[in-house]
This record gives C-alpha cells, structure tokens and sequence, in this order.
C-alpha cells in the first residue's frame, strides 16, 4: 500500500461523506478549518481502521495527527508497517 | 407592495423531526408555564448601531422576509406539520431598547414569548448603552432554526451588506429521501430499546419538585480570557478528549452536577442526550430547520471517579453510537415521529426517564463563530447566547468560542438551582476547567 492510495482512499471517504459537495480540498487542507469537528474525526478514525485493518493506539490520537490527510495517511503507513 | 420574487419561495416546508421535537419542547414549555423554546443571540458592538440602517439591511433579506410570512401547519392523521408561505409583506420588527446596565439584557426582551401560534417567529432588537456601546438581538422560536443555522442566517446578512451574491437553495433543506415502512418500524425497535436502556431509572436529575413556584428563569455568563481559553483546550488534550474539547466539557458538567446532587443526598447515575450538527461539515445549508441529531451518555458513580476516567467513558460511548450509526438511526426515528399526533409523541417524550428529559441540559452546536468577526461592517465585540431553557430539568449550560475564548452560558430555573448552589456551580466549573499542572 502506498501513500497515495492512501490519500485518495481517505480523500475519497471524506468528500463523499462528511464534507459539503462545495468545500473542495487536498492532502494539506486543515482539516479543522474545512468544517472537520470532533465527531467527524472519530468517524474518519473508524474508516481507517476498517478499511486499512489497523488500529491507532491512543498515544497516537493527538490533533496533530488529524489536522490533514497528509498527516492522516503518515499514521497509517506507520501502523501498517509494525 | 411586492418586497420579493415569490419564485424563490416554497409554499410549504414541512418540519424536520427534530423541528418536530422542539414542537413537543414548545408544549411542554407552554404546559408548564416556564422556560420557553425561544432561542436569543445577542451581538455586543463597542459603538453604537443605527437604527434605520440596521432595519434597511434585515428589509434586504429575502430568507426573513420568508420567515415573517409563514404560519404553521400542524399534522393531521399522518400528515407531516409544516409551515406554509403567506405572501402578507410583513417584514421583520426592530425595536429600540436603552438599559443602563452595560451588556444587560431588558427583561421585556427576555419576557417576550414566541410561541408556535405567535404571529411572527422572528424578532429583532437593538439595545443601547449608556457608554455609547449596543447589542443586537434576535430572537426566534427554536421550532424555526437551530444554532447552527443562526451562524448561516448571520453570514447571510454579512453577505447582503457586502453585495455578495446570495444562493437562495441554501435557505431551504433539500428534498428528503424516501425511506422503506418496515425500514422505518425496524429502526424505530433499535432506537427506543437504545434509548430506554440508556435513560432507564435510576437517574438523578437537577429538577426536583417545589411547593409554590416562583417559575423565574435566568441566565449568567461566564467569561474565559485567551490565556484562560488556552489552558482549558491543554486540559481537554491531557484529561484525554482527543478529539476537541467538548468531552472535557461535558465531563466537567457532569461532575459539577453530581457534585449538587451529592449536596442533596440524591446522586445516582448522569444521563445526557447531547445534540450535535448533524450538516455536512461547512454546509451553508439549511438556513431554516433544526439540523441535529443526538448522542446519548450516560455515567455511573464509579465512572465519576475524576474528570480522565469519565472522559474515557464518554469517548467510548461516542464511539459505540457512532459505529453503530445511531445518530442517523435517532434522525430516521425522529422523522418518523413526525407523522404521529403530538398529544401522542409529547406522552411518549415525556415518559423517558421518568419525565425529566435528562439530568440537565448541555450544548456546544452554537460554538461555531470564530470566523464571524463583523456585523453591520461594525466588529463585534461578544456575543450572547441565551438558550431555551427546558423544563424540566431546568438547568443548561451552553458553550461557545468566539474570538479565541471560550464563555459558559447558563440558562436556569431559580425553582431548581438555589442561589448557594449556582455560586457552588460556578465556581467548580472555573476550578475543573483552569485546573493547573494537571
């Protein structure tokens, strides 16, 4: 699995499901200043843990981490490397 | 007069179910004589606001216009309730208050009821200070829109002021899809049995009963500075709320009550249904319904141990619903519900836990204003948001962000919350939130 399908899958998910059909965005896009809220982070969290087979352990769970699919899909490839 | 092309305008909306759950909440209010489900948002602005100008700008927007002429449509047999456009030119009302008091809001403004059988659901005023300083209030019935859909109707005003095009399909919500009979009574099953197991007795509420009731109501802001607003997100992140404040918020509430309740010998487990946006994330619509959806938590003593360990629970909780879909599951249920009589759906509502809604009320739907910098091209200085109070249980803290700072609005019944026992509250809200080296 590389980084961008990675992204594409998330970027995929997230216009077709959480975001307005208006708000355009890419890998960089803050997610926060996107419209993205805590409720939606979670339901971002449980995608990728069924679509990628990973868990993200809590320690990893920091705003950070969240704020764009770039950062998204490092947490990803780091989970599934181990 | 013709004000607007009449084109723009459905002839009939019909109400959300959480429109027809505020419906239920309007009755209520009106049965028990105290509370309301009227919603005020209040703009403070460092100097003064003119009056003919204000009103030139409101006249301009076609989305109050529509607002001042409709009349509501209650449902018949199974037919939906919905609101139906009068073309009768009524335009918005603004009225001029002066309070010496800096940053009060006159009591004929917080007394002025708009009920669903009210002639008009919208309202305007303008409160002018002694120091050269006003407020803009609007008020409206809740039935109408929710806090969410306040924001929009503020960009929307921002927007006729600034000659930006205005997008009329975003005052309404779209076309619903149809969904499936036994869809509807299958979810319904799943629903109910959540939310019975979730509410089931024993929960201990804010609302007791009282002999001879004053039946005021009041509300008090508590303000956090920058620095302030600072340490209460570093709290949230160390207590575990990972995913924003809000957890910390309602952990922090939780605990406070409980803490009440202890006082009164009568702590048992928390139950809280809290709303949330149900838009899609930076949606401009719908301006006019109630777009939320609910999730429901509830904590045990044991889980009350400290502010982490609650937080735990309710992430978990969050989780749980979200994975289950029960938000969506709680929204195709409460449209379902519009379609049976309200004598019916407010016997229902009032029977979950024990007739007391939940063990207090909490809201964060409105914390949305941190790009909202300008009204009028004047920049705002606070804003207030003085919510429906429902009763019971009669006590509900909203929190909002604007400006980077965070501020506690609390609405309550003087009934249920004793004066000792506000000063208690405020006091372990401050000390829970700007807790140091935690």
């Amino acid at each position: 699995m590389n980084t961008d399908k990675i992204i594409a899958d998330i970027k995929i998910f997230i216009e077709k499901n959480l975001l307005s059909s208006d708000i355009k965005i890419d890998e960089s896009t803050d997610l926060k200043q996107a419209g993205i809220d805590s409720f939606s982070t979670v339901e971002i969290i449980l995608f990728i843990e069924r679509k990628f087979g990973v868990s993200i352990p809590d320690e990893k769970l920091l705003p950070e981490n969240f704020k764009t699919i770039s950062s998204l899909s490092k947490i990803v490839l780091e989970q599934l490397a181990q | 007069m013709q004000f607007f092309d009449n084109t723009i305008f459905p002839k009939k909306v019909f109400l959300t179910g959480a429109d027809c759950f505020h419906l239920v909440l309007d009755k209520h209010a009106q049965k028990n004589k105290i509370g309301g489900n009227v919603m005020r948002k209040a703009f403070y602005f460092k100097e003064n606001l003119c009056k003919e100008e204000v009103l030139t700008i409101l006249n301009k927007s076609a989305i109050l216009y529509w607002l001042c002429n409709i009349e509501f449509v209650p449902g018949f047999l199974l037919r939906k309730p919905y609101w139906k456009f009068l073309d009768k030119s009524q335009q918005i009302e603004l009225t001029i208050h002066n309070e010496i008091e800096i940053k009060k809001i006159p009591q004929s403004i917080l007394n002025r009821d708009i009920t669903i059988n009210a002639k008009k659901y919208i309202e305007a005023d303008i409160v002018y200070y002694n120091n050269n300083t006003c407020a803009f209030v609007l008020s409206w019935n809740h039935i109408l829109l929710d806090a969410s859909g306040t924001i929009l109707l503020v960009e929307h005003i921002n927007q006729i002021i600034n000659n930006e095009k205005i997008v009329t399909s975003n005052f309404f919500p779209t076309k619903e899809p149809k969904t499936n009979i036994y869809k509807y009574i299958k979810n319904m099953y799943e629903v109910k049995s959540f939310v019975q197991k979730s509410s089931k007795a024993p929960v201990s509420s804010v609302y007791k009963i009282c002999q001879n009731p004053t039946k005021e109501t009041k509300t008090q802001i508590i303000n956090f500075n920058i620095s302030d607003t600072v340490l209460i997100n570093e709290n949230a992140l160390k207590c575990g709320a990972r995913f924003g404040p809000t957890l910390f918020f309602i952990a922090v509430c939780m605990h406070t009550i409980n803490e009440v309740q202890k006082q009164r010998n009568c702590e048992s487990d928390i139950w809280l249904p809290v709303p949330y946006d149900a838009r899609l994330a930076g949606a401009k619509a719908p301006i006019i319904t109630n777009n939320v959806s609910f999730l429901f938590y509830r904590i045990t003593q044991k889980e009350l141990g400290n502010i982490a360990q609650t937080i735990a629970q309710l992430n978990k909780q969050m989780v749980h619903q979200i994975k289950i879909g029960m938000p969506k599951k709680y929204n195709i249920f409460l449209n379902m519900m519009r379609h049976i009589p309200l004598w019916l759906y407010y016997f229902l509502i009032s029977k979950t836990g024990e007739g007391t809604f939940a063990s207090f009320l909490y809201s964060s739907t409105g914390s949305k204003f941190e790009g909202l910098q300008f009204l009028f091209k004047k920049e705002i200085e606070d804003i207030l948001m003085i919510p429906a109070l429902t009763f019971p249980p009669g006590l509900t803290f909203v929190f909002l962000n604007n400006a980077q700072k965070c501020s506690i609005n609390i609405s309550y019944a003087t009934d249920i919350i004793a004066p000792h026992e506000f000063h208690f509250i405020e006091n372990k809200l401050k000390e829970l939130l700007l807790t140091k080296n935690l």
